[in-house]
């Protein structure tokens, strides 16, 4: 099960294509990339907090990592797709950047997801903007066996890209914290009962969303002998192992830079006490 | 292009293709960079500071993002001179000069790391990191005290013949008496600034933005005070000045050459702009082009003084 070898990074300036409202605090962004060398899923590309204009802004400095959503090549390079959550000052000037402006792209990024053993069953547990980080690797994992996918949030209207989760074919649960729609509780819950069912021995759970949902889904899998592999977020300045800004610190001692060695790891791999 | 500018400088021994190297701590071991720009466009790196053993660096949080700026804490996590020598400089092109920077708690410490490094055939040059900001017990007080300066500066220019940098803290009264240390201690250059100490808060915990409490502020939010410092410190000794501080354009660069430097570190915007360097690089040959300046090194020290008089 090892990942895919990993493309270049590139830095370019890509042209937005569309960045529309898709309810709750939910956006997506469509960019054209010119010469995107292609990108595994679970990986990311650090992207400019707001267009590149003439007058030149360095404030918010720092780029802001985003998962890659959906990767769709064309000629002379690919339209990515990124959903983002408008949460602070990075993705406020996001969110307002329109049709025809340029954004810095710095990609591809990161580790990505291992896939399924062929037969085996995948879970993948996604809430919040780590749903971003899942749709690629559903898409794939589809070729390997069975994909469930679990999706969390607070209410029905906050879940970011239902329908094109629906649209892969595969099955999709959620839960709403606030019962507005799926289960009433939290993801993980759902976890557990997808790990109960008959035939689940094999199971590998994903999970990608805020750190306490994917220490939980670690401790579920874990406790039941599962494996689970988590995709980390975290604070970087740059995206590609020289700031060493993300590290976290490794069961065995040591740091691991989320941007270098992962985003994904394994959830034994992750001290979680001292995760932010 | 228009007519060609001789790029070329000399940093105190060390020959640049063009003035612009990339500042400690924020190029990696320099290999990080090779996917994005061929690295002998630029005149050079400044590898991150090594110390005798690996060290692993602070817990998180390490970075915050302030207003044009940010803070670091990282414990200056390297992978320690040896291991640098052995894996990482063979990596690197061989037309590209590489400066070793050296940090540690004592002073026969940071000499044995210098030991290590003199000889060393892909070694252009040694900086001395006198001034980081962020380690307790660190080089915070090597910076900060003339004596203490002192003394570091001729240890380590007793291991080597090497063209010999100082980098200096910020975090002083008058930088013009760390330079004027430094010059008659016989270093060859110095670089300046390093990190401004800075603290920001958490309101939701009221505790630091950083695990560390306090960190070193950098970006295009230090550049005017660096610019300050350069100009001191150039007009206090006569060994060359490597100017470090918010650059993220030629324009910015060109301006601590007027203002004295021979050479600039480009540092934060390698996060930001896995090309700035080379960027950097163009800009100031640009610069100098439209000037009408046939060689770079004819714009350092050209700051201009308003007429006197009112």
């Amino acid at each position: 099960m090892s990942a895919a070898p990993r493309a270049t990074a590139i830095r370019v300036d890509a042209e937005v294509r569309a960045n529309v409202d898709e309810g709750g605090a939910n956006r997506r962004l469509r960019l054209g990339v010119p010469d995107w060398p292609g990108s595994a899923p679970g990986q990311f590309a650090m992207l400019s907090p707001g267009p590149l204009g003439a007058a030149e802004r360095f404030d918010p400095l720092l780029p802001r990592p985003m998962a890659v959503y959906r990767a769709r090549p064309e000629a002379g390079g690919a339209e990515l797709e990124i959903l983002y959550k408008v949460s602070g000052r990075g993705t406020r000037l996001l969110a307002g950047t329109q049709a025809g402006e340029k954004v810095r792209v710095v990609g591809p990024l990161g580790v990505g997801f291992p896939l399924p053993e062929a037969g085996q069953r995948a879970l993948l547990v996604g809430g919040g903007t780590g749903i971003a980080s899942l749709y690629e690797l559903a898409a794939a994992a589809r070729s390997r066996g069975p994909v469930v996918v679990l999706l969390g949030a607070r209410a029905a209207g906050d879940l970011m890209g239902r329908e094109d989760f629906v649209a892969l074919g595969i099955e999709l649960r959620i839960a709403t914290e606030d019962g507005s729609e799926g289960w009433s509780g939290r993801v993980t819950e759902l976890l557990e009962h997808a790990l109960a069912e008959p035939g689940a021995d094999g199971d590998l759970v994903y999970a990608c969303g805020p750190t306490p949902m994917m220490r939980r889904a670690a401790e579920v899998a874990v406790a039941l002998g599962r494996r689970c592999i988590v995709s980390l977020e975290n604070r970087m300045a740059c995206g590609f192992g020289v700031c060493l800004g993300c590290a976290v610190p490794r069961p065995e001692g040591g740091f691991a830079l989320v941007c270098r060695d992962g985003p994904v790891l394994d959830a034994a791999a992750v001290r979680w006490e001292e995760t932010p | 292009m228009t007519a060609a500018v001789d790029c070329a400088v000399n940093l105190g021994g060390i020959a640049l293709r063009n003035p612009v190297l990339t500042a400690s701590g924020t190029f990696g071991y320099g290999n990080e960079f090779a996917p994005f720009f061929d690295l002998e466009r630029i005149g050079g790196i400044v590898a991150k500071s090594l110390t005798l053993e690996p060290r692993a660096g602070n817990l998180p949080p390490r970075i915050a993002e302030t207003p044009a700026g940010m803070l670091n804490a990282i414990g200056l996590e390297n992978v320690g001179v040896d291991a640098f020598v052995a894996e990482k400089l063979p990596l690197l092109p061989a037309g590209l000069p590489v400066v070793a920077s050296v940090f540690e708690t004592e002073i026969e410490r940071y000499a044995e790391v210098c030991k290590r490094l003199a000889g060393v055939p892909r070694i252009s040059g040694l900086e001395i990191n006198a001034s980081c900001p962020h380690v307790k017990s660190g080089g915070i007080e090597f910076g900060q005290r003339p004596e203490l300066l002192a003394r570091l500066v001729r240890e380590v220019r007793r291991t080597t013949p090497m063209p010999l940098l100082v980098k200096l803290s910020p975090n002083v009264t008058d930088i013009r008496e760390m330079a004027r240390v430094c010059e008659g201690e016989g270093a060859d250059g110095i670089s300046l600034i390093n990190t401004l100490q800075a603290l920001d808060v958490d309101l939701a915990t009221r505790r630091p933005v950083l695990r560390n409490g306090l960190g070193g502020l950098s970006g295009p939010a230090i550049r005017p005070v660096a610019l300050r410092m350069v100009w001191q410190a150039s007009q206090a000794v006569k060994i060359p000045i490597c100017g470090i501080g918010g650059i993220l354009s030629g324009e910015d660069a060109v301006k601590f050459l007027v203002c004295g430097a021979t050479a600039v570190q480009v540092g934060t915007a390698n996060y930001l702009n896995p090309m700035a360097a080379v960027e950097v690089a163009e800009g100031i040959e640009r610069y100098a082009a439209e000037q009408g300046f046939g060689r770079v090194a004819d714009l350092v020290g050209t700051l201009r003084p308003f007429p006197s008089g009112r």
